[in-house]
C-alpha cells in the first residue's frame, strides 16, 4: 500500500549532508588523479576521473532536483516545477548517463577507439536525456540507466584480461554505479518515503550512507597510490 | 591489450637510460640504450620533447644533448606508483 509522501525535516537534513560527502569524495578523486594523468595522458585515468567529476556533478544536480520536487510541500515557497523540473532532469540525464559510460569506459577503453566510445557515451546521453525531458520524467533515466548499468557490467567482464574476473575494483565500479541508481530512485515521489512509510526513511539514509563509504573506499584505495 | 601500459614502460626506460647517465645524453647513444626502432624511437623522443619530460642542450662544441627536465624526474619518482594505481584499478 502506498503511503501518503511525509516530509521530515530530519529527512532534508541526511539529504543535504549527504550530497555535500558524496559531492566532495567525487571530486577529491578527481583531484587527486589529476597528477597521474597530466604526467602520463593514459586513456583509462581520463575516463576514470572524469567519471567522478561527472557523478559528482550529478549528486549536486539530483540535489537541486529535488529541492524542486519537494519545494511545494516541505517549504513555504514553491519552486515553479514546470519551468524548472524538465532542465534539471535533462541536466541530471545527461551528466549521469555520461559518467556511467565513462566508468564503463575506463575497464573498456583498450578495446574500442576512442572516436567510437565517444560517440557512443554523448549520442546514448543526449537520447536519454531528451527523452526524460520530454517526458518530464526522472524515472526514464532510471530505466535506461539500469538497462546501461547490466550492459556495462557484461561488457566489464567479457573485455576482462585479467586473472581474477570478480576482482574488488569491478565490484566497486558496480556498486558505484547501482547505487547512483538507488540515490536516483530515493529522490521519486513513489520512492522508498511512498513504499514503505516512515520505514523509508531509515532506507534511504541506509544506502545514502553504503553510498559514501563505498566512495570513501575507492578514494582511500587511490590515496595508498597516489600519495 | 597493453600497449598503454607497454607505452608508459618504454618512457620510462628511456627516462632512466639519461638519469643514469648523469642525465645528460648525445641522442644517437640514447638511441642505441633504448633498443628500439629507429621510427619508434624517433615518435617517443617526439613525445618526450612535446610533453617537455626531456629538453635538448648544445654545449660549447656545438653537441647536442639530452637532460630530463623536473617533469621528466617527476615522471620517474611517481612511475612505480602510478603504475600500480593503473594495475589496481584496471585502467
Amino acid at each position: 500500500m502506498a503511503h501518503p509522501f511525509i516530509f521530515e525535516p530530519s529527512m532534508f537534513i541526511t539529504e543535504i549532508s549527504f550530497t555535500l560527502i558524496a559531492t566532495v569524495l567525487c571530486f577529491l578523486i578527481y583531484l587527486k588523479t589529476r597528477e597521474s594523468y597530466t604526467l602520463t595522458k593514459h586513456e583509462g585515468i581520463k575516463y576514470f576521473r572524469d567519471a567522478f567529476l561527472l557523478f559528482g556533478l550529478s549528486y549536486i544536480l539530483r540535489f537541486i532536483l529535488e529541492l524542486i520536487i519537494i519545494s511545494g510541500f516541505a517549504f513555504d515557497f514553491i519552486i515553479p516545477r514546470d519551468m524548472f523540473a524538465p532542465f534539471f532532469i535533462l541536466s541530471v540525464g545527461y551528466v549521469s548517463t555520461l559518467g556511467l559510460w565513462y566508468l564503463i569506459f575506463s575497464s573498456v577503453w583498450k578495446n574500442f577507439s576512442r572516436k567510437s566510445l565517444m560517440i557512443t557515451g554523448h549520442t546514448t546521453a543526449i537520447l536519454l536525456s531528451l527523452a526524460s525531458f520530454f517526458l518530464y520524467s526522472h524515472i526514464i533515466i532510471l530505466y535506461a540507466q539500469f538497462i546501461l548499468l547490466i550492459f556495462g557490467v557484461i561488457l566489464i567482464f567479457r573485455s576482462g584480461t585479467h586473472v581474477k574476473k570478480i576482482s574488488q575494483t569491478k565490484i566497486l565500479y558496480i556498486l558505484t554505479s547501482f547505487l547512483w541508481l538507488i540515490n536516483l530512485f530515493i529522490i521519486d515521489k513513489k520512492g522508498p518515503s511512498r513504499i514503505f512509510g516512515a520505514w523509508g526513511f531509515w532506507i534511504d539514509l541506509f544506502f545514502q550512507i553504503v553510498s559514501i563509504i563505498v566512495l570513501f573506499i575507492i578514494y582511500h584505495k587511490i590515496s595508498h597510490w597516489l600519495k | 591489450m597493453n600497449k598503454k601500459r607497454d607505452r608508459l614502460a618504454v618512457i620510462y626506460d628511456i627516462l632512466d637510460i639519461i638519469r643514469n647517465h648523469h642525465n645528460s645524453m648525445k641522442i644517437t647513444p640514447l638511441l642505441r640504450s633504448a633498443n628500439l626502432s629507429s621510427n619508434s624511437f624517433a615518435d617517443y623522443y617526439a613525445e618526450l620533447i612535446s610533453k617537455e619530460f626531456v629538453k635538448e642542450m648544445i654545449d660549447s662544441d656545438e653537441h647536442k644533448y639530452v637532460t630530463l627536465t623536473d617533469k621528466g624526474f617527476k615522471f620517474l619518482e611517481k612511475y612505480k606508483l602510478i603504475t600500480g594505481f593503473i594495475e589496481e584499478f584496471e585502467l
